[in-house]
């Protein structure tokens, strides 16, 4: 009886260390969601991945969260750093941070203000271990119906096919090739703290100004099957994708106008079409 | 939209530029995504064709002139030039 006493008493406090696993290393975060064993089977798809701005997501964005933490925490809202507030940004820049301890939040915002202001690229190096990445879309933010489905199972990765693997769990999901999958990250925003934020304001237009005129295309069908993009997503970086969201027609032509005297003038005319599911430019 | 005379002087000029303009509560002009509550939008709208006209009076001397019209893209530190039309209009009889 005593020692089933003791082995209530040790599960009851492990319990809520397991439940609640906290990271106190980049390194042992960056463990806890590696893509590295994804590659083995999924090479091609890993590849596109890494070429994307998705796996860069904290390193390309340093400078907009840099300003949030010394500008807005700093100067404006006088609050020191904490995971609260800093998953303003990370919840989609790097959401895996969601498990990362107050410490680890704090050598994280230190890391971004050094690699801004000081150029530093060993800080840069650091950061970019962080990014949306396989596990992040294909399990941690896959579920936007929470209390319908239930949260994301563990070591089970989503997919639109569900098709069985021999290397981990797969489960169906239909909200992975929706439009509002993407829009909980290129849309406005509500973070964990509360106060809203209008980092990426893209899904709004894309529902009011695009489907609400009869468009019917998914952000997957344009950045993903289209051209057999895949795992690219191409974006407002790249010249082909921005072509072929906006065609552009243009007439010029000379007259002399006489208000009195004659004067040469050029009278140009040009249109230009929005092909996007969305308002150009945004984000 | 650039008229230049055959030397490349620059003769007229036009630009229209779209964007949408992050505002705060009290009506300012903010670029920090956690300052940003509202946006005014002068972006291109989706399915949509906007139209811009430009009536460029040239120098009363002027006999022949180079029309460009340029459409570019700025996307954080790079300039993506998507679209150019040239024309070459000639005002002697």
């Amino acid at each position: 009886m005593k020692y089933l006493r003791l082995i209530l008493i040790v599960a009851f406090l492990a319990l809520p260390v397991m439940a609640f696993a906290e990271f106190n290393t980049i390194d042992d975060l960056a463990k806890a969601y590696s893509d590295e064993t994804c590659k083995s089977c999924h090479g091609k798809i890993y590849e596109e991945w890494k070429s994307s701005y998705h796996a860069q997501s904290v390193v390309h964005s340093l400078g907009g969260i840099k300003n949030f933490i010394v500008v807005g925490l700093g100067k404006e809202w006088n609050k020191p750093v904490s995971k609260e507030h800093l998953m303003r940004c990370m919840d989609c820049h790097a959401p895996q941070l969601k498990d990362a301890s107050e410490s680890l939040i704090k050598e994280i915002a230190d890391l971004i203000v050094k690699a801004v202001d000081k150029k530093d690229e060993a800080a840069k190096k650091e950061l970019a271990k962080l990014n949306v990445n396989c596990v992040i879309c294909h399990n941690t933010k896959v579920s936007i119906e929470k209390n319908l489905r239930g949260a994301p199972a563990k070591d089970t990765y989503y997919g639109p096919s569900g098709k069985a693997s021999p290397a981990h769990k797969t489960e169906k999901s239909n909200v992975i090739t929706s439009a509002v999958f993407c829009g909980q990250c290129h849309g406005i925003y509500t973070p964990p703290d509360g106060d809203t934020i209008g980092c990426n304001t893209l899904y709004g237009s894309y529902q009011d100004a695009y489907r609400g005129n009869g468009g019917s295309e998914t952000c997957q069908d344009c950045h993903m099957k289209k051209e057999n993009r895949g795992h690219t997503f191409p974006g407002a970086y790249q010249e082909a994708i921005l072509k072929e969201g906006l065609s552009v027609d243009a007439n010029i032509a000379g007259i002399k106008l006489h208000p009195g005297k004659w004067i040469p003038t050029a009278i140009v005319n040009v249109g230009l079409t929005n092909k996007a599911g969305h308002r150009t430019p945004d984000g | 939209m650039t008229a230049k005379t055959d030397k490349g002087t620059v003769i007229n000029m036009g630009k229209k530029e779209y964007w949408e303009l992050g505002m705060d509560l009290d009506g300012d002009h903010r670029l920090g995504a956690w300052q940003i509550k509202e946006v005014i939008d002068l972006t291109l709208p989706p399915k949509k064709t906007t139209k811009e006209s430009f009536v460029a009076e040239l120098p009363a001397d002027t006999k022949s002139a180079e029309v460009e019209v340029k459409v570019t893209r700025l996307a954080g530190p790079k300039t993506f030039e998507l679209y150019r039309f040239t024309k070459k209009l000639n005002f002697e009889k």
